[in-house]
């Protein structure tokens, strides 16, 4: 692998998708299903019936969606493949158990002096549900739980690559969670969601895995570079993502037959379709079918790298403070 | 693991002790220490639990900010950080609630305006974990990689062990590494459902120890490798640590100290260190009879009879969560600056399920590798050994 470090905190080395899975708001496994905002949260436990075989009665509903989507891109995974390898989890989070903390706290305050659940307790912790996923998967060792709101995924991403390229593990779970908690004007002021700063959208949720790094086995894409440029003064214009995304592209070869593919993050208020269109770029917005929550890039990304077209991807967010990350991908 | 020279330039904490690391050592080794209390905080609710409570005029959220810039400055001072190399540093930060204290204290004032009314519905403004960092990066200009770790007790351990890591693979220049634990309802009355609260007081490794009893704190630490240090060498360096992930149970390391002693044993490999070249232990020792078991009979499995001084800070300045690791350091820094290591507060009577008891006097701080522990929810273990030198 070809290691690049600049000032911008890039990484650039090449590492393969050996997985990958999204699970929106309408908790159907791979696939684009429409739904309504004002029905959320849908309950996962027959998703958690069918994927694990079994309920999760003590795990609260953030915990069953890591658990299910996790478990989705690992189980699409000859288990040969992953037998005697040393996995590691990183669990990406902007917000992470609030379905747990929110009626803790509700207990915790109530006038008449209420006890809460301890169990309850134990699941609002913000690791606990990496620990569920750790214990069902059977891994141990590295297991991180990140959390930075909306580069949260990037982040992770981030440092599963350089736990890869240090040799610590062999196969890195990367994987993004979010749960749709009400109320959805509490869920936007959560996620600093303004008019002029983000795109006006449904509020979703999602848990959207990848799993990287080298096996014996097929692979569905490559994760090409993860940039987290802390620049508050870098723009994030249409111009400018596109320039730094052929750059990008021109650093790796067999581009050309590729689909070049734009995936605005939903700090993107201005992407003009037509202008990449002009310049031979697709733009393919995944917000619609998972709607926004911090770590849609996850979902974003695993949608792409599963959808069967041979594409060079490059996904852009930026955070509210102007910090900006762009992970570029390509599939097979 | 890690095997680096990296160096430790700077330090800064906050604790019941005081409003600096320096100021806190002091009175640590002075033995000014006041056993956990019952809270004062507007916010808190829960007037029958102890717990150890920082000191403060204003309100609790002014509380928070305060504390966590008084480490910032600390430890920039102390290092003698620049504008620009504070901006091209990263910023990790561990902390369990994060900005919640903001939500606790805005929903404590609503139901104390309006007694006797139904509980409005309680909302949750703060924006996630990561909050903090984001707040710091844009207060003090840090420009470079931000990440927030968000794991329960050994959250700022875990991200002093990571940002050893970047640091070793050269991907930051510097790494600011910050612990931030407020009291917070959540917390305390989410211990004391768990039942692994002490009502009494906190007394890690004593065989009449119940529970723990939680701290507020910050802390910030800053590493950078010593290659690019500018600044003359430090005197202290992190030699290597291990973080380690089991997925046995929920709550607890396992009894038979098994866990324990294997994180240890792989702490002191990555660091290139034997047990007999310890000088003393930092260890995380809460007080709660499971960890304390689990913690204690690691140690003897890894030194056996040749245990070196086993420091709990718990006894001091409770269990400081998700700030823990940097705090502990920070404190444990500051009096190795000051020559001597602190006794272990809270203990009276040796457990005879462990067989040794805590330092129970300052001893003078040599030179050389201290071990530092640290045990946390989710089967979660963190160790990293910082050495000494001149």
């Amino acid at each position: 692998m070809n290691l690049i470090m600049s000032n911008k905190n890039k990484i650039m080395s090449s590492i393969p998708v050996v997985a990958a899975s999204y699970l929106g708001p309408s908790l159907t496994p791979n696939l684009d299903v429409a739904w309504d905002e004002s029905k959320l949260p849908l309950s996962p436990d027959d998703l958690v019936q069918k994927i694990m075989g079994q309920p999760m009665r003590r795990a609260g509903r953030f915990i069953k969606m890591v658990c299910c989507g996790a478990l989705t891109c690992l189980k699409s995974v000859p288990p040969e493949e992953l037998k005697d390898k040393k996995i590691g989890i990183f669990l990406a989070t902007g917000l992470g158990n609030v379905d747990e903390i929110l009626p803790f706290i509700t207990q915790v305050f109530k006038h008449e002096g209420g006890f809460p659940s301890p169990n309850q307790f134990a699941n609002s912790v913000s690791n606990a549900a990496a620990f569920f996923l750790a214990k069902i998967s059977e891994i141990k060792g590295v297991v991180l739980t990140v959390s930075q709101e909306e580069l949260s995924f990037e982040s992770a991403l981030w440092l599963a690559q350089s736990y890869l390229e240090r040799g610590e593990i062999e196969l890195a779970l990367v994987g993004g969670c979010d749960v749709f908690t009400p109320t959805v004007a509490d869920y936007r002021e959560r996620m600093d969601l303004k008019p002029d700063n983000s795109r006006s959208m449904r509020m979703g949720e999602g848990s959207s895995w990848l799993l990287i790094g080298n096996t014996s086995g097929k692979k569905i894409g490559n994760i090409l570079s993860v940039t987290l440029d802390h620049n508050p003064k870098t723009e994030l214009s249409n111009e400018n993502i596109l320039s730094e995304s052929e750059k990008i592209a021109s650093q790796f070869t067999g581009m050309q037959n590729k689909q070049k593919t734009i995936l605005p993050g939903f700090r993107l208020t201005d992407i003009d379709q037509s202008f990449f269109k002009n310049k031979g770029w697709k733009v393919e917005d995944y917000l619609p079918h998972c709607g926004i929550h911090p770590t849609a890039t996850a979902y974003g990304l695993a949608r792409s790298l599963l959808s069967g077209t041979s594409a060079f991807f490059v996904h852009c967010n930026y955070h509210a403070a102007g910090r900006r990350a762009m992970v570029v991908a390509t599939t097979e | 693991m890690t095997t680096s020279k990296i160096d430790i330039r700077g330090w800064g904490a906050v604790t019941t002790l005081g409003w600096s690391a320096r100021e806190s050592a002091e009175n640590l080794l002075a033995g000014k220490v006041l056993a956990g209390d019952f809270c004062t905080s507007s916010h808190l609710i829960n007037r029958e639990l102890k717990a150890y409570e920082i000191t403060y005029t204003g309100n609790p959220l002014e509380k928070a900010w305060a504390m966590i810039d008084s480490a910032l400055t600390e430890a920039f001072s102390r290092a003698k950080l620049t504008a620009a190399e504070i901006a091209e540093s990263c910023l990790l930060v561990g902390t369990t609630g994060g900005l919640l204290i903001r939500n606790e204290y805005e929903f404590a004032e609503i139901v104390r305006q309006n007694p006797g009314k139904e509980s409005p519905a309680i909302t949750c403004r703060n924006r996630g974990p990561g909050e903090v960092a984001d707040a710091i990066a844009r207060k003090y200009g840090i420009n470079g990689m931000i990440m927030t770790f968000s794991m329960a007790c050994v959250s700022s351990s875990h991200a002093l062990v990571v940002a050893a890591q970047l640091l070793r693979q050269k991907k930051v220049r510097r790494a600011i590494v910050v612990g931030f634990e407020p009291l917070l309802n959540l917390t305390l009355q989410g211990f004391a459902s768990l039942l692994l609260y002490d009502d009494e007081q906190c007394r890690p490794f004593c065989a009449s120890r119940s529970g723990m009893q939680i701290g507020e704190a910050s802390a910030a630490v800053i590493m950078e490798a010593s290659s690019s240090s500018s600044k003359s060498k430090s005197a202290y360096r992190f030699a290597g640590g291990y973080l380690f992930n089991d997925n046995n149970s929920l709550t607890s390391a396992g009894v038979d100290g098994a866990l324990a002693g294997n994180v240890i044993g792989q702490t002191l490999t990555a660091a290139q260190i034997t047990p007999a070249e310890i000088v003393a232990i930092k260890a995380h020792g809460t007080g709660t009879r499971d960890n304390d078991l689990s913690e204690g009979r690691g140690l003897t499995r890894v030194f056996g009879d040749n245990l070196p001084p086993v420091v709990s800070l718990k006894g001091a300045i409770g269990h400081t969560l998700g700030a823990a690791g940097a705090v502990e350091t920070a404190l444990w820094l500051a009096c190795l600056e000051e020559g001597m290591l602190p006794k272990s507060f809270g203990f009276t009577q040796i457990d005879s399920d462990l067989g040794f008891a805590p330092s129970q006097v300052n001893i003078p701080a040599k030179d050389g590798a201290y071990l530092f522990t640290f045990f946390g929810f989710g089967g979660t273990c963190t160790s990293y050994i910082i050495m000494k030198e001149h």
